[in-house]
């Protein structure tokens, strides 16, 4: 990782001394075990050219890795790409400069712009080379990237090239180094320090006089303030897209139409969510009068820690009937489940492997026998008014289907275990592919 | 007069003051015919808590008298919570007792019959019945005589009660009036104690099947001798756990074998369900014949028939003196000490070598909860309640194989039903089993045909959930913590292919166990042979390692065969390390097909007799799995790395000669440049572009299993001739290259190899022991050690890993975890394709592969 600063003309051997560099010899000292290095590569009256280069101690970055054992962590680009760890590490050599603190007798020039061109890099960053130059054009630059010479001879390199970032304008020295600090880890996708609102106060001693007038503000913003809630101390976020609110209202409305439904059962005692998830259909079964005991059945431990959270906060409510979190699976048998009297599966059969529901239907309809059985799954006809070609609504749907698959299924499944079934659609009604949802509800035959 | 006293249990001396209970006890103990710390005296427990013996009111005034009679009540009080609760401990711990008090009123007796019954102990009373004049005079002689006004009350007392005493529920009473008229003795062994050090053959339940007995006594080495009895040349007994009639074809000839066998001492039988109910018959209780049992009354009548009543009359006695004095179990001991149990249905812990009703009950039918809707009992698991080290051996529930479980053994196999009938040596611990000539039970819901159909059933969760321990063969008991155990289920339940398809999980393999001591190097062979030399194996087989993906295929011969393994209709299935479908289901559909139609136009199922096989391998090249990975990853870092050095040395060029140490500097980055381009250089070794199906090669290194066998006993090379075969057979399938190293110039034929492919950039080569299962000093060794080339482990620990500074630190790593986890892992890895190929069920065969995933989860240095 490195950045070098050149500079023709006039004056320019000044940068030394803005710098607090000596240009005869390696500047060289280590940080936290990294070392950090500089040398002018020429020094002449009109033409002087400097490298700042850090070479971090691989195993020491990766000691400090969060993600320790997971093997790609040592295998990074951490040690090579300009990220935060550069700017930190840099942050002493670039102290004068950056400060703007020079021997008081150079202290005139530091206000002064240089025809400067900057090379940094490499940079890893998903951003394009046009979303690039949008962040450093208006702020006066030429912009112009470098690729390795290597030659690739394998596709697998296509993506993602690494690229040296060469800028080119007049500029005084302090106001390019500030502007490269705050837009480094911009493009970067990573962070190594924890934000909190002392990256604020960074952002706003960098970015005096041109981050507010920069038309990449929101975004530039954004970036640099990864966490949500740092973010929001300095601005309201906009609100959320129309696309989410849509799908939460689609969720709103399956959880209506299983409550009202379960509501309608003469026989609710105990009810069984299976693939609670984050808990939020169980906390509305908690308000159904009739229901005496509630599991919320989910395998994955962050989403159960996720509903007990739900839970509490309807705690103090007295009518609230607080569901018991159960660790769980459909393709195991679990003896606390047996003797229940209605389950529900509220989009989770669409995240199971086509081949292995059979199995789990006979688990639930022959082992457990409940007197009801709510089934919902997306309707694959209507992923058509979404304008979804071939795709599935959720990347871990294994499978959507079209509401004759959904329903042969059920009536297949019901007739074999002595069960009824009756099909509904939940959503905006669509005059050609129904409903977004539909939904089966099995009932058990009496035995005669 | 004669009275033995029983081995253990509770004996109540009873009788007034001065009846000669205390000196006869000390005359017992004199002569040693029992122990002085059996005999439990009150005088002594007033002693003990209340310093003394007796208090005598007697010619105080009232108020004193009544204070002191107070005190001496208080004191008898105290005195036998205290006995009772040591005769509580002795009964549990199954020790006599002998209670030297009067026991005069029914209600002193019935604390310590109903202790006893509680505890399973025989009660006796003995009872000292002496003439009231004898008893007065010895009062006279006493230090403190109770005083001729009591001795005539207690003699009152006495009379009245001795009539009734023997209908409250004693197992004896002996009236003595003379204690120089009885010869007392006492068992001194248990009666349930069995000695096993001429060894003994323990046989399940043979339920009329004649000849598969007689067959299998004689494949375990018995012959008839002059008298027509079976016995061992060794000196060895067999022992029957009961049901040793009903349902099958010849259940009279069976019982006579054991009436014959047991009286002449030669043979063993446990009483059992069955067992029970023809001798309740036999005594002509009011009991419905049925459940096989019938088919014995048939036998009865026609042998009544043939040989007229008398003759029958005589069986019939001979025949309940056997199945009435069949105990309810056996204690084996080894050199005198218990070491195993063997029962019919099943015993607590606490029931071990004693005997009740309750006791027996138990052990004919196990742990019953009510019965079903079908009136079938509805049986509970009493193995899990199991805590001793006594190995339990039972039978009357009948599973397709010998079932270990929690210390426990079950040896019914059904041979009534069709199966097989079973004989475990003890203590050699070793199985011999004959086969049933047919089905003679021919019932609706037979046994092994019912849990065949259930084989496939969902495991039940509480088993695991918790954490749980499975009980290898090869290591013992593997325990899975509950904060692993969860996330396994959790994998098992979204990512991997379905539960019943997963038979296998591939262990973890260690890198040598010390860095190498060759500089440059962070692995060598050398300390790989070292590991195994130092064992003292010297015959060691080197292969050569793949760099791609690992991959489990278990191909069948049809999809008949399929459906019987595993429940689903398919030609094969290939999965990932970690239970992952390996390819799309259409890429995978492709392969399947190609290789199935490779293996079977090579005879492959038919010649070897399979259904299956099921192969542990690698698939090539490395980017059809990992193509994300590499792109994000590795090639992106190589990327980064050489263009971050090609600029910087063109900056320093200019440099040299300005700047004092640039020069260095420069030296240092052409270094660093070339180690990026070796990184780089190094992971497109293994990849490769897959434009068509033959470009994947997939290199199996060992055949697990076929549906009748597993190969864990076989030689590596073996393995490896095995996969040449393979290679002839489909060009997807990659022989792999291996060596030998049994001396000196072997092993460095290996070294030489192992640098010149690690130097092209190959993975490197694993140093196997000769053998598939090794144990040295009857411990499992490490079945493999990996040992990495310089040019690939730059892949792993960074392409500047073999800098000096950086690879004196990366030595210090240590590998006793990673070890220990590949040991464990392997032995699960076994102990799971066994169990699948045994068709045991699921729930067996699963639990070993969520332990390896559970193992898998334990942090451990992925680089290892």
């Amino acid at each position: 990782m490195q950045l070098s600063i050149r500079a023709t003309g006039e004056h320019v051997e000044v940068l030394s001394y803005l710098l607090a560099k000596n240009p005869n010899n390696i500047y060289e000292r280590t940080e936290n075990g990294h070392l950090v290095r500089m040398f002018f590569n020429r020094f002449e009256a009109e033409h002087v050219d400097v490298t700042f280069f850090v070479t971090p101690d691989p195993i020491e970055l990766s000691r400090n890795n969060a993600g320790q054992y997971d093997i790609t962590s040592y295998i990074n680009d951490r040690e090579f790409a300009v990220s935060s760890i550069f700017c930190s590490l840099l942050r002493t050599a670039l102290g004068t400069a950056l400060n703007g603190k020079p021997k008081p007798e150079y202290a005139e020039w530091v206000n002064h712009s240089f025809p400067l061109h900057i090379s940094v890099g490499p940079i890893a960053s998903a951003l394009s080379d046009g979303a690039i130059r949008e962040l450093f054009e208006p702020l006066g630059y030429q912009v112009e990237f470098v690729y390795s010479e290597t030659t690739d001879d394998l596709d697998l390199t296509k993506k993602h090239a690494a690229r040296m970032l060469q800028l080119s304008g007049m500029t005084t020295l302090q106001s390019a180094l500030r502007q490269l600090y705050v837009l480094i880890p911009v493009m970067d996708n990573y962070k190594h320090y924890f934000i909190d609102e002392k990256e604020i106060e960074k952002l706003k001693r960098y970015g005096e006089g041109w981050l507010d007038s920069h038309p990449q503000r929101t975004y530039i913003l954004k970036q640099a303030l990864r966490f949500k809630d740092v973010y929001r101390l300095l601005e309201e976020e906009p609100v959320a897209k129309v696309q989410k609110a849509n799908h939460q209202r689609l969720n709103d409305l399956r959880y209506e139409a299983i409550i009202g439904k379960v509501s309608a059962l003469p026989e609710r005692r105990v009810v069984i969510d299976m693939g609670a998830g984050e808990g939020k259909l169980a906390s509305k079964l908690g308000f159904v009068p009739g229901i005496e005991l509630i599991y919320a059945v989910e395998p994955s431990e962050r989403e159960r820690l996720k509903a007990l959270k739900r839970y509490e906060k309807n705690a103090e409510d007295k009518t609230f009937n607080q569901p018991v979190s159960m660790f769980g699976s459909l393709f195991y048998v679990d003896d606390r489940l047996r003797g229940a009297d209605v389950f529900i599966l509220c989009e989770v059969i669409e995240h199971i492997d086509e081949d292995r529901i059979p199995k789990m239907m006979a688990t639930l309809l022959d082992t457990y026998r409940p007197k009801s059985l709510f089934v919902t799954t997306p309707n694959r006809e209507y992923n058509e008014v979404y304008g979804l070609d071939s795709s599935y609504r959720h990347p871990d749907h294994r499978f959507e289907w079209t509401r004759s698959e959904f329903m042969s299924f059920c009536e297949t499944q019901a007739a074999l275990f002595g069960y009824s079934c009756t099909f509904s659609g939940i959503g905006e009604n669509h005059p050609t592919f129904g409903e977004p949802t539909q939904l089966a509800e099995f009932t058990r035959k009496q035995v005669i | 007069m004669r009275i033995q006293l029983p081995y253990a249990g509770i004996v109540l001396l009873v009788g007034p003051s001065n009846s000669g209970k205390s000196t006869w006890l000390k005359q017992l103990i004199e002569d040693e015919t029992i122990r002085p710390s059996e005999v439990v005296s009150s005088d002594d427990y007033r002693k003990l808590v209340g310093d003394v013996e007796h208090i005598d009111w007697k010619g105080h005034p009232p108020d004193e008298a009544d204070t002191l009679y107070e005190a001496y009540q208080d004191i008898s009080t105290e005195a036998f919570a205290l006995m009772t609760s040591l005769i509580e401990a002795r009964a549990r711990l199954n020790k006599l007792t002998i209670i030297d008090a009067t026991h005069l009123y029914a209600s002193d007796r019935k604390t310590y019959i109903e202790l006893a019954r509680r505890l399973h102990q025989p009660i006796y009373a003995l009872v000292l019945d002496v003439e009231q004049h004898t008893l007065l005079e010895r009062d006279q002689q006493r230090d403190f005589p109770r005083g001729g006004r009591r001795v005539k009350q207690q003699v009152q007392v006495f009379n009245r009660e001795k009539r009734s005493m023997k209908r409250e529920g004693f197992d004896q009473v002996h009236v003595i009036a003379n204690v120089d008229e009885v010869d007392l003795t006492r068992q001194m062994n248990n009666r349930l104690h069995l000695s096993t050090d001429d060894g003994i053959d323990v046989i399940g339940d043979i339920h009329g099947c004649f000849d598969e007995f007689i067959e299998l006594l004689e494949r375990l080495g018995y012959i008839q001798n002059e008298e027509g009895l079976y016995v061992h040349p060794e000196g060895r007994t067999f022992l029957s756990l009961g049901d040793i009639m009903s349902r099958g074809p010849k259940s009279l000839d069976t019982i006579l074998f054991f009436i014959r066998h047991v009286e002449a001492g030669v043979a063993k039988m446990i009483d059992s369900n069955h067992g029970w109910k023809v001798l309740r018959w036999l005594e002509g209780r009011n009991v419905t014949m049925k459940h096989g049992d019938e088919l014995f009354v048939e036998e009865l009548h026609a042998f009544e028939e043939e040989n007229g009543a008398e003759l029958t009359e005589a069986l019939k006695s001979s025949m309940k003196r056997l199945l009435k004095h069949a105990p309810s179990h056996y204690v084996l001991t080894k050199h005198d000490i218990p070491t195993a149990v063997c029962v019919h249905a099943g015993i607590r812990d606490e029931f071990i070598g004693k005997s009740s009703r309750e006791i027996s009950d138990f052990c004919r039918y196990g742990d019953n909860d009510g019965f079903d809707d079908a009136g079938k009992p509805i049986r509970k698991d009493w193995t899990v309640h199991h805590r001793s080290n006594k190995l339990i051996i039972w039978g009357h529930d009948p599973r397709p194989r010998p079932l270990r479980l929690n210390q426990t053994i079950n040896i019914d196999q059904g041979v009534v039903f069709g199966g097989r009938l079973t004989a475990f040596r003890y203590p050699e611990q070793t199985i011999v089993q004959v086969e049933a000539n047919q089905d003679y039970a021919q019932v609706d819901d037979n046994p092994l045909a019912m849990l065949e159909a259930k084989r496939l059933d969902p495991p039940n969760i509480g088993k695991f959930m918790n954490g749980y321990t499975v009980e290898t063969e090869a290591i013992g008991a593997v325990k899975v913590s509950k904060e692993t155990a969860l996330p396994s289920i959790d994998l098992v339940s979204h990512h991997t292919v379905p539960l019943e398809e997963l038979v296998y999980i591939p262990p973890t393999m260690s890198p040598t166990p010390k860095p190498a001591a060759e500089e440059g190097y962070l692995e060598h062979p050398n300390e790989a042979i070292a590991y195994y030399r130092e064992l003292g194996i010297t015959r060691l087989i080197a292969e050569k390692k793949h760099m791609g993906s690992r991959a489990i295929l278990l191909l069948f011969k049809n999809e008949d065969a399929a459906e019987r393994a595993i429940g689903r209709r398919t030609k094969g299935i290939i999965y990932t390390r970690s239970g992952r479908r390996f390819f799309e289901s259409e890429q995978e559909l492709e392969v399947v097909t190609r290789l199935h139609q490779s293996l079977t136009s090579n005879d492959y199922f038919t010649s070897h007799q399979t259904e299956f096989v099921l192969l542990d391998a690698e698939i090539l090249p490395w980017n059809l799995k990992a193509r994300e990975l590499i792109r994000h990853q590795y090639a992106h870092v190589a990327e980064q790395a050489l263009l971050d050095r090609e600029q910087l040395k063109r900056s320093l060029e200019s440099a040299v000669d300005r700047v004092d140490g640039i020069r260095e500097w420069y030296r240092e980055v052409s270094q660093k440049l070339e180690q990026a381009e070796t990184f780089k250089q190094t992971f497109q070794t293994y990849c490769w572009d897959v434009e068509d199906l033959n470009a994947i090669k997939i290199a199996p290194f060992h055949v697990l299993a076929h549906s009748e066998e597993t190969f864990f006993d076989k030689t590596h090379e073996w393995h490896m001739t095995m996969n040449q075969r393979f290679s002839e057979m489909d060009e997807l399938f990659l022989a792999t290259d291996y060596r030998i190293i049994e001396d000196a110039e072997t092993e460095t034929d290996v070294i030489e190899w192992w640098k010149a492919m690690t130097e092209d950039g190959h993975e490197g080569i694993v140093i196997k022991p000769e053998r598939f299962l090794t144990q040295v000093e009857g411990k499992l060794i490490q079945p493999a050690i990996k040992v990495r080339g310089r040019k690939y482990l730059s892949i792993i620990y960074g392409m500047d890993y073999l800098e000096p500074d950086n690879l004196k630190r990366l030595k210090k790593r240590n590998v006793s975890k990673k070890q220990k986890l590949a040991l464990r892992e392997f032995a699960l890895g076994i102990e799971g394709v066994k169990r699948f190929v045994e068709r045991e069920s699921l729930e067996r065969y699963h639990e070993c592969v969520l332990a390896t995933l559970a193992m898998e989860a334990e942090p451990v240095d992925p680089r290892l």
